[in-house]
C-alpha cells in the first residue's frame, strides 16, 4: 500500500542490536553539562554585576519580588516571572536542569528568546496543594526550581524546602507575588521602575520594558546591588541599560 | 529561510474519526489509536480529532525504514478503524500524504505539494485572487520571488507561500490545541486509574540513547513528581510556527525516554505580533473589558479600526485599571478548515507597569497573553 519511491538515507532493514547502537550513538551529544560538584552555576553577562560571585551559588534560596498590581489585574504581571526565566538562562544552556513549578501559562516562546533551553525545562504547570512536596522532589534532581506558590506558604513548609534545597545543592527561586515568602532568604531580587517603550496612544507596539533590579542579602551579598536592565530586550532577550535614567522613584 | 517544523513526520489520519459525536465515542476509538501507536513510538502528538503525528526519523531507523514504519503503525490500529498513513517533511504535506497514503521521500516533499489546487490552503481569498492571476497549484505559487508574495498578499500569504514551497508545516488551525489537550487529558485520567509503574522505564539506560548522570537525577527527580501527582503533571515546551501566542508553542508530556529527543526544537519563525514575546501566555484566556472615557464600551469596527479611544481595562471583572498606552489592533482572520469561520483582532495595552496582549472575539475582549 505504501509508494515508496528512493528510500534516501535508511537503506536496508537494521536488525535492532545495531539499530540501538546507532541510536545511542545519536545521543551522545557533546553538550557541557554543569557538574554537580561545581559550586556555582553561572548567570547571563548582563545579570553578573547582581551577584557577590557573579554567579549562583547552588544550595541558595533567591526570593523575587515585583511590581504585582494590587486588584487581581491579570497576575505575574510584575516582571518577575522574566527575571526568574533570565535566572535560568546560563545555566540551562551550560547542561543543567531547570524546573518551573506553580505558572500555569508559560510563554515559551519569551522563555526561549530571553535564553532558556527548553529541552532542558521540566514544568509543572499546577502542582495544587501538593505544591511544597513537589518542589521538594524536584530539588532531589534539580540544578534550578523556579516555584510560584499557588497557596499562601506557612512558615514551617517554607523553611522544610530552603533546607532541603541547602543540603541537595540545588538554587531555589521563589516568585511569591502577592503571597509573600515567608522565610529569610539567601538572596533578594526585587523589581521596581518598571516602564514599557515603543508604544503610546494606538501607536507602535510594545518593543522593551525598563526595569531596575535591586540585590540584597544575607552575609557577603549584604550590600545592597542595584542594576537597570532591558528585560525584555526589543529581541526578547536580557540587556544592559546601564545609561538608563529613571523617570520615577 | 526555511522554518524549523520541516521534521519527517508520520501521519495517522483516522477519516472516520474527524468530527467528535456527542456520546465521546469517536474519541474514545482515538484515543485507543493514539495508544496502540504509543506502543511502538513513545512521543505522538494529538494534531486534532482524529489526526496524530510523531516524528518518524528515530523509529524509522529502528524499524528498517519509513515504509515499514508506516506498515507497522497501519497493522497496529487498523483493527481499530480505517486508518490512513503517510510520511513527509513538516505537518501540512504528511497530513496531505497520509490521505493519498504516501511516504514522500525526504526531499521530495516541494515536488509532492506542487501539484496540488491553491485551495488547499483553506485560504478562499488568496485562492481566488492567485488564481485571477493564473497561479492555480502549489508550485506555481511556490515559485514567485517571497519579495512579490510579501507586498502583494501580505503576512498571511507569506506563510502560505513557505508553506506551498514546502519550507513550512504549519498553518492556523490545522493543529487543534484545545481538542489535543481535552484527548491527552482523557488518556492521562486512563493511565491513572490502571496506574501501571511508569517509573521503572526511568533509571534504564535510554531506549532511545544514552542517558547522562545529570538525567538520570533529573529523571528520577521528575518521575517522582509524575507518582506524586499523575503522568501529565510534568511538561516540556517544543516550539512551532504559528501567529498567536498560544499556537507558537506546544507541551508535550515530559517523558525520560523523549528527554534527548530535542530535534523539534528550533527559533519558531515569527508570530504576528512583533518581538518580545508574553512571558505568560494564559491556558484558559482571561474574561476583558475595554471601555472608553465615558464607560461605553470599546469595539473593533468591520473595516478593523477601533470604536473609540480605550481607556481603561477590567480583567476578570477586577476594578477598573487606567490603560496608558495601547498599540493595535491587528485584525486576524483564522479561516482555516474549521467549519466555524472566526473573525477576531489582537491588540497590545498598558496599564501602569502591566501589559497585555488582548484578543477581540465575537464582541468580546479576552488578555490571551500578558508581559509578565
Amino acid at each position: 500500500m505504501f509508494v515508496e519511491s528512493t528510500d534516501r538515507g535508511d537503506g536496508a532493514p537494521l536488525d535492532r542490536k545495531r539499530a540501538r547502537e546507532s541510536l545511542a550513538l545519536l545521543a551522545e551529544r557533546t553538550r557541557p553539562v554543569s557538574s554537580s560538584q561545581t559550586r556555582l552555576l553561572p548567570v547571563l553577562p548582563p545579570l553578573i554585576s547582581l551577584f557577590p560571585d557573579g554567579s549562583l551559588r547552588r544550595g541558595s534560596t533567591i526570593v523575587v519580588s515585583d511590581q504585582a498590581v494590587a486588584g487581581g489585574s491579570g497576575g505575574n504581571s510584575g516582571g518577575g516571572i522574566s527575571l526568574a526565566l533570565a535566572l535560568l538562562a546560563a545555566a540551562s544552556g551550560a547542561g543543567s536542569w531547570c524546573a518551573l513549578v506553580g505558572l500555569p501559562g508559560l510563554g515559551a516562546v519569551a522563555a526561549h528568546d530571553i535564553g532558556v533551553d527548553l529541552a532542558r525545562l521540566a514544568v509543572v504547570p499546577r502542582p495544587g496543594a501538593a505544591w511544597a512536596e513537589v518542589a521538594a522532589a524536584l530539588v532531589e534532581g534539580v540544578d534550578l526550581v523556579v516555584l510560584c506558590p499557588p497557596f499562601p506558604p506557612r512558615p514551617a513548609m517554607a523553611r522544610r524546602l530552603v533546607a532541603r534545597a541547602r543540603e541537595r545543592r540545588s538554587i531555589l527561586v521563589v516568585v511569591p507575588g502577592r503571597s509573600g515568602w515567608p522565610e529569610p532568604a539567601d538572596m533578594h531580587l526585587t523589581v521596581s521602575a518598571m516602564r514599557w517603550d515603543g508604544i503610546g496612544a494606538g501607536e507602535g507596539y510594545l518593543s522593551r520594558r525598563h526595569m531596575t533590579v535591586t540585590a540584597t542579602g544575607r552575609r557577603s551579598a549584604v550590600r545592597p546591588r542595584r542594576h537597570h536592565l532591558w528585560m525584555p530586550s526589543a529581541t526578547g532577550e536580557v540587556a544592559d541599560a546601564a545609561g538608563v535614567i529613571e523617570t520615577r522613584p | 529561510m526555511t522554518a524549523p517544523d520541516m521534521n519527517r513526520l508520520l501521519v495517522v489520519r483516522c477519516p472516520d474519526l474527524l468530527d467528535e459525536d456527542e456520546d465521546g465515542a469517536t474519541l474514545r476509538s482515538f484515543v485507543k489509536v493514539i495508544d496502540a501507536v504509543e506502543s511502538y513510538c513513545p512521543w505522538v502528538t494529538t494534531v486534532r480529532p482524529g489526526i496524530c503525528s510523531l516524528p518518524a526519523r528515530g523509529p524509522a531507523r529502528y524499524f528498517g525504514g519509513e515504509g515499514s514504519l508506516a506498515q507497522l503503525v497501519t497493522d497496529a490500529t487498523s483493527a481499530i478503524t480505517p486508518v490512513e498513513v503517510g510520511v513527509a517533511d513538516g505537518l501540512f504535506a504528511a497530513v496531505l500524504a497520509a490521505h493519498d497514503g504516501l511516504v514522500v521521500p525526504a526531499g521530495g516533499t516541494p515536488g509532492f505539494l506542487a501539484r496540488f489546487p491553491v485551495g488547499i490552503l483553506g485560504h478562499p481569498e488568496l485562492a481566488e485572487l492567485l488564481t485571477r492571476l493564473g497561479i492555480r497549484t502549489l508550485g506555481d505559487f511556490a515559485a514567485l520571488p517571497e519579495s512579490h508574495v510579501l507586498g502583494r498578499f501580505g503576512a498571511d500569504g507569506v506563510i502560505c507561500h513557505m508553506v506551498a514551497g514546502g519550507r513550512s508545516g504549519e498553518l492556523d488551525e490545522l493543529r487543534q490545541p484545545v481538542a489535543g489537550r481535552r484527548i491527552d487529558e482523557q488518556r492521562s485520567g486512563a493511565r491513572r486509574n490502571g496506574a501501571a509503574g511508569h517509573g521503572a522505564a526511568v533509571g534504564e539506560s535510554g531506549f532511545w540513547g544514552g542517558v547522562s548522570d545529570t538525567d538520570a537525577r533529573a529523571a528520577r527527580a521528575l518521575a517522582a513528581v509524575q507518582d506524586l501527582i499523575g503522568p501529565g503533571s510534568v511538561v516540556t515546551a517544543r516550539l512551532q510556527g504559528g501567529r498567536g501566542p498560544a499556537q507558537r508553542a506546544r507541551f508535550i508530556t515530559w517523558n525520560a525516554r523523549e528527554s534527548h529527543e530535542d530535534s523539534t526544537l528550533g527559533a519558531p519563525w515569527p508570530g504576528q505580533i512583533p518581538s518580545p514575546a508574553p512571558s505568560i501566555v494564559h491556558p484558559t484566556p482571561l474574561l476583558a473589558e475595554l471601555a472608553d472615557a465615558n464607560g461605553q464600551p470599546v469595539s473593533v469596527s468591520g473595516r478593523g479600526l477601533l470604536t473609540a479611544v480605550p481607556t481603561r481595562l477590567s480583567v476578570e471583572k477586577s476594578p477598573w485599571s487606567v490603560v496608558t498606552a495601547w498599540a493595535g489592533p491587528w485584525p486576524s482572520d483564522e479561516r482555516w478548515w474549521s467549519r466555524s469561520r472566526r473573525r477576531s483582532a489582537r491588540m497590545q495595552a498598558v496599564t501602569g507597569t502591566a501589559a497585555h496582549l488582548l484578543l477581540i472575539e465575537r464582541g468580546r475582549w479576552w488578555v490571551e497573553a500578558t508581559y509578565g
